[in-house]
């Protein structure tokens, strides 16, 4: 039976929201998804009993609907990126659906503010350069900016070194923890066992 | 004074192990999916009036597309869109050589892994057909 006026207004209603959900993916991916969603829906209503209602209802909310495409989106264009926003934004999801992707989150974030705090000091060293280095002393092993600058017997040893040590060193970490967190996207969502990956949340 | 129903200390009981068993059916869509496909071609309608039959599998129907689209990205699925004569285009899958091939693999693991658990578990089912009959 073809849906009344009213429910391919409820129809509609639907996929407009569906529609506004997928802000992050090509008009025409986007199009594809929705145009699928559509048909099941139109088609179910003609079976026998297919009552609009409960098809909605079967398909979960929109918003739910939706972001099971764009957190799979997310994850996959992460595992392909150098962009650190974009690694932040997966593994983020990631640490909301359990306990290890929130370590993997963690070991994100550990590993970017390592690498950009070291960078940055690179940056900074020109501009103080008496309170910026790589201090070391009894029982003292820092790297970064002081104010003041630490008092003898803990003293600087890198002099200007220090800009381009931190600078290829910050770059290392942040090479290491991007490679590092896209193999492992990769790999899980390509070899993981399969209890692992519903945990995981790779299926939902 | 806060008065609770019986039912819901009961649900909340049985809350991990209907959490296990969900995991345990999302766990196995991905591969239940592409052995639907294994025949030959189906459109996501199908595919889930397929596993309506089965009610072990039977799932939400938002779950189902989505899978289907991250397979097709992941280069396992092709699919191409079909006017029908009479009706609605549907959007048929198929499954590509990788797709076979994972399948393949995913088929070995399972089966192996099942074979294992099953020896594991013998004795529980054992104990309980046993408890069962002598209830009788």
């Amino acid at each position: 039976m073809n849906p009344s006026k009213e429910q391919e207004l409820q129809i509609d209603n639907y996929l407009s929201k569906f529609r506004a959900c997928l802000p992050a993916m090509s008009v025409a991916d986007r199009e594809e998804i929705v145009r699928e969603i559509s048909v099941h829906i139109r088609e179910s209503a003609q079976e026998p009993n297919g009552s609009v209602d409960r098809i909605l209802l079967r398909l979960g909310p929109a918003e739910a609907l939706a972001s099971q495409y764009e957190q799979d989106r997310l994850i996959q264009r992460a595992s392909r990126s150098v962009s650190p926003l974009l690694i932040l934004r997966a593994t983020l999801e990631l640490g909301k659906r359990g306990a290890q992707g929130f370590a993997v989150f963690f070991g994100v974030i550990i590993g970017y503010a390592l690498g950009g705090g070291l960078v940055l000091t690179a940056i900074l060293k020109p501009i103080f350069p008496r309170q910026t280095g790589l201090w070391i002393g009894p029982g003292v092993f820092d790297f970064g900016v002081h104010f003041p600058s630490p008092a003898d017997p803990v003293h600087e040893v890198l002099g200007w070194w220090y800009i381009p040590v931190a600078f290829w060193l910050g770059a290392f970490f942040v090479w290491l923890t991007t490679y590092g967190i896209r193999r492992f996207l990769r790999r899980s969502r390509q070899h993981a066992p399969l209890f692992a990956r519903a945990q995981m949340g790779m299926v939902v | 004074m806060k008065i609770m129903s019986a039912a819901p200390v009961e649900a909340e009981k049985n809350q991990p192990a209907e959490r296990w068993e969900q995991q345990l059916r999302k766990g196995s869509l991905e591969m239940a999916a592409l052995a639907a496909l294994w025949p030959g071609r189906l459109y996501g309608l199908e595919i889930i009036r397929r596993f309506e039959d089965s009610s072990q599998l039977a799932l939400a129907e938002g779950t189902i597309y989505p899978i289907l689209s991250r397979l097709k990205n992941e280069g396992l699925l092709a699919s191409e869109w079909v006017e029908a004569e009479a009706g609605h285009p549907r959007k048929y899958y198929w499954l590509t050589a990788a797709g076979r091939a994972r399948l393949k693999h995913m088929a070995t693991t399972w089966t192996e892994f099942s074979r294992e658990l099953g020896r594991l578990i013998k004795p529980v089912i054992e104990a309980q057909k046993e408890k069962e009959e002598a209830m009788k």
